[in-house]
């Protein structure tokens, strides 16, 4: 240890003598050297005068350290000015890299005692805790390096990568719900076959107290022990969990009875010093290069390049991660009624693997880490949801105090509600209210929708045990672990010369530069990912919540690690588009103009994501209508689409900031604000556009062919002040539709060219003269009303079609100036 | 070491323990509170019978009554120097952790004789001389303390293996 002029002595000083010569034995706290200082005293007589007198005052220099002298700084005579000058170096018996409880392990001093002397403390010296089930333990930086330069031998040298699991909906399913007990007593029980293998166990010391005698079941992923079993000869496997040290610790005896997978490598929440996040520098403090994680969570790794995301294990319906309420909140403050309630009621995304028709294996609603707008939950919270919410603690405390208290919610819940049973049995009142309330709420919720329905599908068969994520995991791990090996060896023996000079007899530079031929699984793994998808951009429609920040969503952060783009418009780039497929977004209607775009389900994402190759995207294209595909001339819309996307702003949340006409007058204003706050007030009910979307036009266009004006005026007025034309039109508000008929009336005022054609038009066929004008922006509008005309089977004159279609695309060049305009 | 030492503990009683078996209540509430406890000094091991109770006083605005217990304890000390039994709880690269009671210790490596060495591959993870000597979870060890600190409620040692583990005996000891 280095000792350096302190701060705080009368600079400057002069040192008189050393007291210890070189290779010395010093004490602490005694003498180093004996200096001296000057200073200005005022200095009386005995005749009352004073005088400033300079004077020299000798004084000590105390070692603050014991150990052997090892080299001077100072000679007698130096002058040192200034603190923090080197004076001497003295070597210490011992640096205390290791502490234990503020002990140093090495030498058992207590390492908190501060004196006059003490420049650091002690503890500072070590402060890295890298033991998997101790908190008292710390180590120093330089200790930690040397512990993981001596496991990434033995590593590599075992051929091995380290892997960190995760238990909760990755390995395992627990649930508290006693039920399960009965089933597997119950061999008549349809549930049977698959809960006969759970395994349960209690915890003396549980953390939910006032559960007595509180029993957890377990679920283990199908094939978990064969997995094991295999994957150990490739990974040395850890346990890094949320859920307490005795919850890790009794899982743990269940899915490793011997001991032989993790050994005491189990690291829990009492471990981990923040109770939200989950770090590799906890167990790894120093280097990650050699680290795997299997989560089914993302977020909370913070995106880590680490990071293998699996498809989540949901084996009981709605138990949902028992430890969640440790995480951290998977929804947000007031995203609460859309997301609270799933939790409870997350239907089965049992074997996404197996059943590519699910239609989305993740909970969706439950990723996003950003917040969704106020007002899409505000209002409609039932009392259920309430309820729901209050047990699923929505309200995202911090205080751990409250986390146990909502984890401990939510076993009572599933211990006195018994959600299974409920479900199983279908025959609980509340149970079905629960139910009805539940397909009322999601028709609200964007994203609640498709889950609600595959909840409903899955009922009845109420535990599938056909999950088959482990495959698709050790696969994924099979291929790190073979692509870091193959560069290792590839690094290891490419430089020739290196190896002859070895043979030769020179000193290997081999041992310093183990760095240099270790890939770094941090490169390695966001290199293989992104091959994937790369070249392919993405566009999200009704997958994403409302007033997310798409681009920081979890869904497109997750796929633009595999090396797709996402964009938010569909527009020539655009390759595929993921889209809900209870829902025709405008988007999907855009993009299923073009052929060479394809329209995906979400669970073709996932497929992709899990198994990390470019899924074949056939059984999972969203069947779009055929006259929507084929309806109208491809080439004309690519330009509309050009031309629009600018303006469209491609995502609904938008339509608040959509161009508004310039001519309107203060009352336009006014119901503009109404109609706004409307939108804003019921944005749920976006899903049913597609129906009565179309109804609406055709209203449309009837009105429109005898007075727009007025048309125009009760549009905009609804909800507002004309109610009984909120009954028809106010159905239909939805943010595309609203953003389209605001484009075409834009459209009407300024270009009385196309309203001309249309009018005229319109006398004979009641819809399709919209796709005239309209096309350009309102494709929704004209297109829906193509597939009404081809839908309806009438015997179209196809010439007539083409000329329509033909005034389309010559109108969508005005319509395109008037775009700008705006 | 153990030592018999007499304690002092003011309890609190709910209103709804007055009765008769008011003495019982506070025997009770003596025993699941004191008992196993750990001082930052010393541990409680065992409340003997007798006890005093004074008289209880209601405290104003609560209800609650109040009253002084002394009691007579068996508890236990750990001091520098002393010889331990323990159990062995989990076996790490840097050493080992041993329960000592209510005394958590630590041997780190540097305190294991230097022909026992750290084996990681074995299933689970030991200290081994590759002969007799394993140290692995659930181990019974006997070690000696070089180190003590004691926080509120909680005492670390640091122990070692490699002085001479005679018993220990307070007087002859060089702490």
């Amino acid at each position: 240890m280095k000792l350096r002029s302190p701060p705080g002595l009368h600079y400057p000083i002069t040192v008189v003598e050393l007291a210890r010569k070189h290779d010395d034995e010093i004490q602490r706290s005694s003498p180093l050297f004996t200096y001296y200082y000057e200073s200005v005293v005022t200095e009386g007589n005995k005749y009352g005068e004073t005088n400033e007198v300079k004077k020299k005052f000798p004084a000590k220099f105390d070692s603050s350290a014991d150990g052997i002298i090892g080299q001077w700084f100072i000679k007698n005579g130096t002058v040192i000015h200034r603190p923090g000058v080197d004076l001497v170096e003295i070597e210490e018996p011992c640096t205390h890299e290791i502490q234990f409880g503020s002990l140093c392990a090495n030498c058992g001093k207590d390492m908190t005692e501060v004196d006059y002397l003490t420049e650091e403390r002690n503890v500072d010296r070590a402060t890295i805790n890298m033991t998997h089930d101790n908190i008292a333990l710390l180590v120093s930086q330089k200790e930690a390096v040397r512990a993981e330069e001596d496991s990434k031998r033995r590593l590599l040298g075992a051929k091995k990568l380290s892997l960190i699991v995760d238990l909760d909906q990755t390995v395992i399913h627990t649930t508290c719900e006693r039920t399960i007990a009965e089933w597997q007593a119950d061999p008549e029980n349809p549930n049977y076959e698959a809960v006969k293998d759970v395994r349960s166990f209690q915890l003396a010391d549980d953390n939910v107290a006032n559960v007595a005698a509180n029993w957890y079941y377990v679920k283990m992923r199908p094939g978990l022990k064969d997995f094991f079993d295999r994957v150990s000869t490739m990974y040395e496997m850890h346990v890094y969990t949320m859920a307490t040290r005795a919850y890790a610790q009794a899982v743990a005896k269940i899915i490793d009875p011997d001991r032989r997978y993790f050994g005491d490598r189990i690291l829990s929440r009492d471990e981990n010093y923040t109770d939200k996040l989950k770090t590799l520098h906890r167990l790894f403090p120093t280097n990650t290069d050699m680290v795997v994680i299997i989560d089914d969570r993302a977020d909370i790794w913070h995106y880590s390049d680490n990071l293998i995301r699996v498809p989540v294990f949901n084996f009981f319906p709605g138990a949902g991660d028992i430890n969640a309420s440790f995480l951290p909140k998977q929804q947000e403050l007031v995203t609460s009624a859309v997301r609270a309630p799933l939790p409870e009621l997350t239907p089965i995304k049992d074997s996404i693997g197996a059943e590519g028709e699910t239609a989305i294996p993740f909970s969706v609603a439950g990723k996003p880490t950003e917040t969704v707008s106020t007002e899409i939950s505000n209002g409609t919270l039932t009392e259920l949801e309430q309820q729901l919410l209050s047990m699923s603690g929505g309200d995202s405390p911090e205080v751990l105090e409250q986390q146990v208290k909502e984890q401990e919610k939510v076993i009572i819940s599933q211990q006195t509600e018994r959600p299974l049973l409920q479900k199983q049995l279908l025959l609980d009142q509340e149970d079905e209210a629960a139910e009805a309330e539940d397909s009322e709420q999601p028709v609200e919720a964007e994203n609640g929708d498709t889950q609600s329905s595959e909840h409903h599908r899955h009922r009845h068969g109420l535990l599938h045990d056909d999950d088959r994520g482990l495959d698709l995991i050790e696969e994924c791990l099979n291929r790190v672990h073979r692509s870091f090996y193959d560069e290792y060896q590839k690094k290891k023996t490419g430089p020739q010369g290196g190896r002859i000079a070895e043979l030769r007899g020179e000193k290997s530079p081999k041992k310093r530069t183990l760095e240099e031929f270790v890939p770094d699984v941090k490169v390695l793994m966001p290199r293989m990912k992104r091959e994937v998808l790369a070249g392919t951009t993405i566009v999200f429609s009704g997958i994403i919540p409302l007033g997310l920040d798409v681009q920081f969503s979890d869904f497109a952060l997750w796929i633009k690690s595999f090396g797709a783009e996402v964009s938010l418009n569909v527009n020539r780039q655009t390759t595929h588009v993921i889209a809900n497929p209870d829902r025709k977004t405008t988007k999907v209607k855009k993009a299923a103009r073009n052929p060479h775009i394809k329209i995906v389900n979400a669970d073709w994402m996932f497929q992709c994501c899990t198994r990390w190759e470019r899924v074949d995207e056939a059984p999972y294209v969203i069947e779009v209508d055929t006259a929507e595909r084929g309806g109208s001339p491809f080439e004309d819309l690519e330009d509309d689409d050009l031309a629009v996307t600018g303006d469209e702003e491609g995502d609904n949340a938008d339509e608040a900031v959509s161009p508004v006409e310039l001519d309107m007058s203060d009352e336009k204003w006014q119901s503009l604000g109404d109609e706004f706050q409307d939108f804003m007030d019921e944005s749920e009910d976006t899903d049913q556009d597609s129906n009565s979307d179309s109804e609406s036009i055709h209203s449309d266009t009837g009105a429109l062919a005898d007075s727009k004006r007025s048309k125009k005026k009760r549009k905009r007025t609804t909800g507002s002040t004309d109610v009984s034309d909120a009954e028809d039109s106010d159905t239909s508000v939805n943010s595309t539709s609203r953003l389209q008929r605001r484009k075409k009336r834009v459209l009407e005022r300024v270009t009385s060219l196309t309203n001309v054609v249309s009018a005229d038009k319109s006398s004979g066929l009641p819809s399709p003269e919209t796709t005239g004008p309209e096309e350009g922006q309102g494709d929704e509008d004209g297109k829906n009303a193509v597939a009404a005309n081809f839908g309806g089977g009438e015997a179209e004159d196809e010439d007539e079609v083409e000329a329509e279609l033909l005034a389309g695309f010559q109108n969508s060049d005005s319509e395109g100036d008037d775009e700008s305009q705006e | 070491m153990f030592f018999l030492k007499e304690l002092e503990k003011t309890i609190q009683l709910h209103p709804s323990y007055f009765g008769p078996l008011i003495r019982s209540h506070i025997h009770r509430e003596l025993l699941t509170k004191e008992e196993g406890s750990s001082t930052g000094k010393f541990t409680i091991v065992c409340i003997l019978d007798s006890f005093e109770i004074s008289d209880g006083q209601v405290i104003p605005g609560s209800g609650y009554a109040e009253y002084i217990v002394h009691y007579k304890a068996i508890v236990w000390r750990p001091y520098k120097g002393e010889v331990m039994d323990g159990v062995v709880t989990s076996v790490i690269r840097s050493g080992f952790f041993v329960d000592c009671g209510s005394l958590q210790a630590f041997v780190g490596r540097s305190m294991i004789p230097s022909d026992i060495k750290f084996d990681q591959t074995a299933t689970p993870a030991q200290w081994t001389d590759n002969g007799e000597q394993v140290i692995e979870k659930g181990t019974n060890i006997r070690i000696k303390i070089k180190g003590l600190r004691s926080e509120v409620d909680k005492m670390y040692a640091i122990g070692t293996m490699k002085e001479a583990c005679y018993p220990f005996h307070p007087l002859l000891s060089s702490s």
